[in-house]
């Protein structure tokens, strides 16, 4: 399967340059070398078979009648030998705690605004900046306590940096977790020979971070988990968590709020709700308090929150600390709140906010990726060197017209680890990023050892979103030292 | 606490199993009775299996005719028609969906894998070898629906929600069938003579009584005792009593009330109904007149059903 592989000049995980297996992929390495394509295609079937069955799918209506389609899953999985792990943990420890530090002052004292760390103007300005937060402490000051935080391989240094922040509603832990088991069905052999860190204690770690929210003394509050719905295109996701924690996945409309109190209706009538892990973004979730015409919230929620009778996780307002260009700032959050140098660098971004900066983006356009600040998904996107004349004069405009919403940053070569290329039936280097899950409970930060590696699945593609094609892979984190 | 949402869920999700399950029936057995049949000695007539389940005003909107085709391709596979079992598998599926986190991982693997197989089903190529093998595979596939369901479910309100749909459902099914397959056989037959016994056996398959008629009665096929059969026998697990008994064991189950007593209006006309099934003769019933009895039944279940909603899924607006 790897025969005649070449690992190009991006930063290869596997390989060193002179096509030299890594040591912490020598047995995989051995593994994949040494199989047949039937043998691989045979696996190939069963995994996708199994995600089928399971119903780990996503729904395309561009048809006319929505058809069902696979989240790509590539079998080759991502390794991560235990020090460059430990590194990365550090530094999402050192970041998570920072953000939540800057939300809890940005939505209290706003000492940070008063040092002039941070301009008002661009904090004021964010779109996801809810001024119904200011003065609402949430249980024990956590704001963040699910992040899942985007890291890239510089392929020129062989650096993680910090892509961008997601402590909204971060989804993709349950392809995480469903990825390992059929990883560990499909790939038995291998997956026993090395020795991998678990993952699977991470809804039994969120679960109790929810328990321990509660406003209400009781040993058994009632949690629940709030999705908008089986057309969300998470709902796998959302279904899939509540199973694993053992709590009830609810629709705004089995939510009734009444003296600001949330209750959820039963067959036995009104039982009344405790915490609320919520997946439904803030504009959705109080048609009184954001958007009106809004069916999927809970009309009233946000009084209950306010009064202090329901928690919500995540925090409302959150969107303020992962805006694109907020996001240059948290470096400084850390230096700041914890006199820290940052661990994981980010990566150089231009905010064209700053005239200077505007006018050396506009100058150099072909070069940059440009992202809108306030989306997510891989939408609102220019990667300069493989955009038109066309997409680049579109681009010029809509700086020149707003440059608060925008972005700029160099592209990054990033990292790439050999992946089935179905069309020529053997595996062929593709980029990939990673994202691990942070669970806060206020006192520490919980990372299970691993994450989501998104891959491209088109030769050269650096777009990993799964709206754009992007498929994923197990990422192993070995125990010990190879 | 059991969400209303996921009781309504549970309650439709056995419904329409049983629904499709029951349309399969009903498709094989008497597609393949009719073709026996010379066209000489009885005029062929699909139309009443549309009318069993209760889709003859919806079917001359797609059809000029009611031949064996057609009907075939309406309870089978039409997807405007909201009650053809593969639109049964599907709102089967969607609403398991929308429970995956209360159901079983089994269950859902289980309706997710049919909702496929389902649908890579060829309506022209099945319609070209017959209803058979489609239909056996639907009623197998209910069989194993409740099989798995009663492995792996734990025996909670959802479970009992699941049982009452699917005894509710049933129940209203049969009442349907005796009363279109009494009808026909009347109507379709010169005065004086009898229908033969092959027609009746066509019944009694279609509701898998055949052999338990054999053993019980020993005798010719008579449709008196037929309907005796299907309405009143207190074992056979299709006849309606059988299926409001079991109505009422999980309405009750749900809301906990005694052998003696009810707890709402659903369970109130459960028992009643469930009296009348034990203590009436079949010869009083036909005295009374058969197609009268069963018009009435399909009213009560009705009732019971919206009783059930009322009771357990709906929240009125107060305002």
């Amino acid at each position: 399967m790897l025969r005649d592989y070449d690992p190009g000049p991006f930063f290869d995980e596997m390989f060193t340059p002179d096509r030299v297996p890594r040591p912490h992929y020598a047995k995989i390495y051995e593994e994949l070398a040494g199989m047949s394509v039937n043998q691989f295609e045979e696996r190939r079937q069963l995994a996708d078979l199994s995600f089928l069955l399971q119903g780990i799918t996503f729904t395309v209506y561009s048809d006319g009648r929505g058809t069902e389609r696979l989240f790509p899953f590539d079998l080759a999985p991502r390794i991560l030998p235990r020090p460059e792990w430990d590194h990365i943990e550090r530094g999402l420890c050192q970041r998570v705690f920072a953000l939540n530090l800057f939300l809890q002052d940005v939505y209290g004292p706003q000492r940070i605004l008063k040092d002039r760390k941070i301009p008002r103007s661009l904090v004021y300005s964010c779109q996801h900046f809810r001024r119904e937060m200011i003065g609402l402490q949430p249980p024990s000051g956590i704001h963040t306590h699910i992040s899942g935080i985007d890291l890239v391989r510089d392929s020129k240094t062989g650096d993680y940096l910090v892509l961008e922040d997601n402590v909204r509603t971060p989804s993709g832990i349950s392809y995480v977790l469903e990825n390992r088991a059929v990883m560990t069905r499909t790939f038995a052999h291998a997956f026993h020979s090395h020795e991998v860190l678990p993952i699977g204690h991470y809804p039994t770690e969120l679960c109790q971070i929810l328990r321990s929210l509660s406003p209400r003394g009781v040993r058994n509050p009632v949690i629940v988990l709030l999705t908008p719905g089986i057309y969300n295109s998470a709902y796998f996701e959302h279904s899939f968590l509540a199973q694993q924690m053992g709590i009830e996945l609810v629709e705004g409309r089995d939510l009734v709020v009444d003296c600001d109190i949330v209750y959820m209706k039963t067959i036995r009538g009104l039982t009344r709700v405790d915490v609320i892990y919520r997946r439904i973004d803030d504009e959705y979730l109080d048609p009184l308090a954001f958007r009106s015409d809004s069916v999927l919230g809970v009309p009233g929620v946000m009084g209950a929150y306010r009064a202090g009778n329901v928690a919500l996780a995540n925090a409302v307002g959150n969107g303020v600390a992962d805006d694109k260009a907020v996001y240059a700032y948290v470096p400084e959050f850390i230096r700041y709140y914890l006199g820290e140098e940052p661990i994981l660098r980010n990566v150089e971004t231009y905010l064209c906010s700053e005239p200077h900066q505007l006018a050396y983006v506009l100058e150099h356009l072909p070069e940059l990726v440009v992202k809108a600040v306030g989306e997510s998904g891989g939408y609102g996107m220019l990667i300069g060197p493989a955009a038109d004349s066309a997409a680049i004069a579109d681009f010029r405009d809509r700086l020149r017209a707003s440059p608060r919403n925008y972005i700029a940053q160099p592209v990054i070569g990033l990292s790439r680890v050999p992946s089935y290329d179905a069309p020529t039936k053997r595996l062929a280097g593709r980029h990939v990023d990673f994202r691990p899950y942070c669970l806060f409970n206020g006192e520490k930060v919980t990372i299970v050892p691993g994450g989501l590696t998104r891959v491209a699945m088109q030769p050269g593609s650096l777009v990993v979103n799964s709206s754009q094609g992007g498929g994923s892979k197990d990422t192993w984190v070995l125990k010990g030292t190879v | 606490m059991m969400l209303s949402r996921i009781a309504d869920s549970l309650f439709w999700i056995a419904r329409y199993m049983e629904r499709a399950e029951d349309t399969a029936r009903i498709l094989d057995v008497n597609y393949h009775m009719l073709l026996e049949q010379s066209a000489k000695t009885y005029r062929l007539r699909w139309d009443p299996l549309v009318a069993i389940v209760g889709e003859q005003e919806r079917f001359p909107e797609f059809y000029k005719e009611a031949t064996a085709q057609n009907v075939f391709e309406f309870l089978a596979f039409n997807s405007d028609n909201p009650n053809s079992i593969v639109q049964c598998i599907g709102h089967v599926r969607e609403n398991s969906r929308t429970i995956r986190d209360r159901i079983s991982r089994e269950m859902w693997e289980d309706v997710n894998g049919l909702y496929h197989r389902v649908s890579r089903f060829r309506p022209a190529e099945e319609i070209a070898v017959g209803p058979h093998r489609f239909c056996n595979s639907i009623k197998f596939a209910s069989h194993r629906f409740h099989g798995v369901s009663d492995d792996t479910l734990p025996r909670d309100e959802g479970w009992h929600f699941l049982q009452a749909g699917r005894a509710l459902e049933r129940a209203e099914m049969t009442a349907r069938i005796v009363d279109v397959e009494y009808q026909k056989l009347y109507e379709g037959l010169a005065a004086g003579s009898q229908p033969d016994n092959h027609q009746w056996m066509a019944v009694l398959q279609s509701v898998a009584a055949y052999e338990i008629y054999r053993r019980e009665y020993h005798s010719r096929i008579e449709p008196e005792r037929v309907a005796e059969l299907l309405i009143l026998h207190p074992q056979h697990p299709r006849s309606i009593r059988f299926s409001i008994a079991t109505l009422q064991q999980s309405l009750r189950a749900i809301s906990g009330s005694g052998a003696d007593s009810y707890a709402n209006e659903a369970e109130r006309l459960a028992g009643k109904l469930h009296e009348t099934l034990m203590y009436d003769r079949i010869e009083e019933i036909f005295a009374r007149g058969l197609h009268a009895f069963l018009v009435d039944l399909q009213k009560t279940c009705r009732a019971i059903g919206e009783h059930i909603a009322r009771t357990y899924f709906y929240y009125a607006v107060v305002e």
